[in-house]
């Protein structure tokens, strides 16, 4: 049977980890090859890491974290931020990353998602998304959430499935960073609409998010803080999904 | 004594380093050397082969015939009898058939065909960690080693029509299909080894030391 992936994600400036609400007031965490070892050894499905600040400047002290992350673990690592053209998805690859995570050039355009899926395969290509209640309406953002676009949620989750994307990492603007839970009611209209994997992302702060991020029909569930502040270790996470009769890899 | 030499085909399909990290790792200390496949002359004197693939069907094999491997690969597996540990599309190329987009005939060592998953609704790329159930052990798969543990796995099509002799383990997504697959000196692997942690090393450690 198909197991729920738990996937900590990384999200760095300058080779460390860092955390912040709806991306402000940052706070440095720590060394993220620590972060990536840890989690790889004590259960985790996969890793998630990005490059937060994506600046040009930065880059080079980015592609050096991703390859000593990837010395480092055995399981599939997923990598993102700053992803503008083909080229930048080669050089990942070659640094390591299994998969590579595209969020606003998919937006500006979407082609790149079409030239990529051709190019290296669709199960290295992750479209992130990041959902907005707008008007009534759920939207895309880009730039972190700082800027609305004209595309709605769904035809754009769809249409990145028709460009060739293997999988979407969604997250909800209106529920990330603040703990209350993932936006189950985004998440499942969106597992109803695509039929290629969604990770969910954004929200969580309990061990019941867990549960409820389950029900959504995602097949990944990824969160940060939880992780990286000790507050749950992966295993703690599983053991209470098993009890609660969700399979997980234990 | 002599070293003897894995050799890993670099088929410019998806990248190598997590298997060569593995494949290095497994070695430490034994009497076993790395070798990386590029051209046709790399098979001189290489003893056991190892092909991680990702992607599609026809782009595994268009590559390795461009590269001119493709002909001593499956001189190298079939009438030398090398071991080979196919990975991924490095085992759906053993087939008689790929259908992805097109038929295409592949090296037709195990009889099957490449197929896609077709239940609807189902989500496609089958994609994470799914249990094995070890059918028939060998040497290199062993029952009480790996017999439902878990391995990762990303792929849209499947093996179709396996011999049952020829099936060593199977996996459930929507239909139980062939994850292993085994005939004398071939083998192969739907999952990715080099991706699952402990136990994935544990099936390419005991490839090197025991087929």
């Amino acid at each position: 049977m198909l197991k729920v992936r738990i996937i900590p994600c990384l999200d760095i400036i300058k080779n460390k980890v860092v955390k912040g609400v709806k991306f402000k007031n940052i706070k440095t965490l720590g060394d993220p090859v620590l972060f990536a070892k840890k989690y790889s050894d004590s259960g985790a499905d996969e890793i998630c890491m990005l490059d937060i600040t994506a600046s040009h400047e930065k880059r080079k002290t980015f592609l050096k974290t991703v390859e000593a992350i990837a010395k480092v673990i055995d399981i599939p690592l997923t990598v993102g931020g700053g992803v503008s053209q083909l080229n930048d998805i080669t050089t990942l690859l070659n640094a390591g990353a299994d998969k590579i995570s595209i969020n606003t050039a998919a937006v500006l355009n979407p082609n790149l998602i079409k030239k990529a899926s051709i190019k290296h395969g669709s199960q290295c290509i992750v479209v992130a998304i990041d959902g907005k209640r707008h008007n009534k309406k759920m939207i895309v953002t880009i730039k972190g959430g700082r800027e609305k676009t004209d595309k709605t949620l769904i035809n754009w989750a769809k249409k990145m499935q028709a460009f060739g994307a293997g999988e979407l990492l969604v997250t909800s603007m209106d529920t990330d960073g603040v703990q209350k839970g993932f936006d189950k009611e985004m998440l499942k209209l969106i597992n109803k609409e695509v039929t290629i994997p969604v990770i969910a992302s954004g929200g969580v702060g309990k061990l019941r998010h867990f549960i409820e991020g389950y029900e959504t029909n995602s097949s990944g569930l990824l969160a940060a803080s939880v992780f990286h502040t000790s507050k749950y270790s992966i295993t703690k996470v599983k053991n209470y999904l098993k009890r609660n009769k969700i399979p997980v890899r234990l | 004594m002599k070293k003897k030499v894995i050799g890993l085909i670099d088929s410019d399909s998806g990248n190598i380093g997590s298997i060569k990290k593995a494949i290095l790792k497994s070695i430490v200390r034994k009497p076993y050397k790395l070798k990386i496949i590029r051209t046709k002359k790399d098979f001189i004197n290489v003893d056991k082969i190892i092909l991680p693939g990702q992607g599609a069907f026809a782009t595994l094999i268009n590559s390795l015939k461009k590269k001119k491997l493709y002909n001593e690969l499956l001189k190298s597996i079939t009438d030398l009898s090398l071991p080979y540990l196919g990975i991924c599309v490095g085992m759906q190329i053993l087939a008689s058939y790929g259908h992805e987009n097109k038929k295409i005939r592949g090296m037709n060592i195990i009889k099957g065909d490449i197929v896609k998953f077709s239940k609807k609704k189902l989500t496609i790329p089958h994609m994470g960690w799914n249990s094995i159930s070890i059918k028939k052990e060998n040497k290199v798969f062993k029952k009480k080693d790996l017999h439902l543990k878990d391995f990762y796995f990303v792929h849209s099509y499947y093996f179709k029509g396996v011999k049952k002799e020829d099936v060593t383990a199977t996996t459930n997504y929507s239909i139980n299909y062939p994850s292993i697959i085994s005939k004398n000196n071939i083998y192969g692997v739907q999952f990715h080894p080099e991706k699952s942690h402990k136990i994935g090393f544990k099936i390419i450690n005991n490839f090197i030391l025991k087929s």
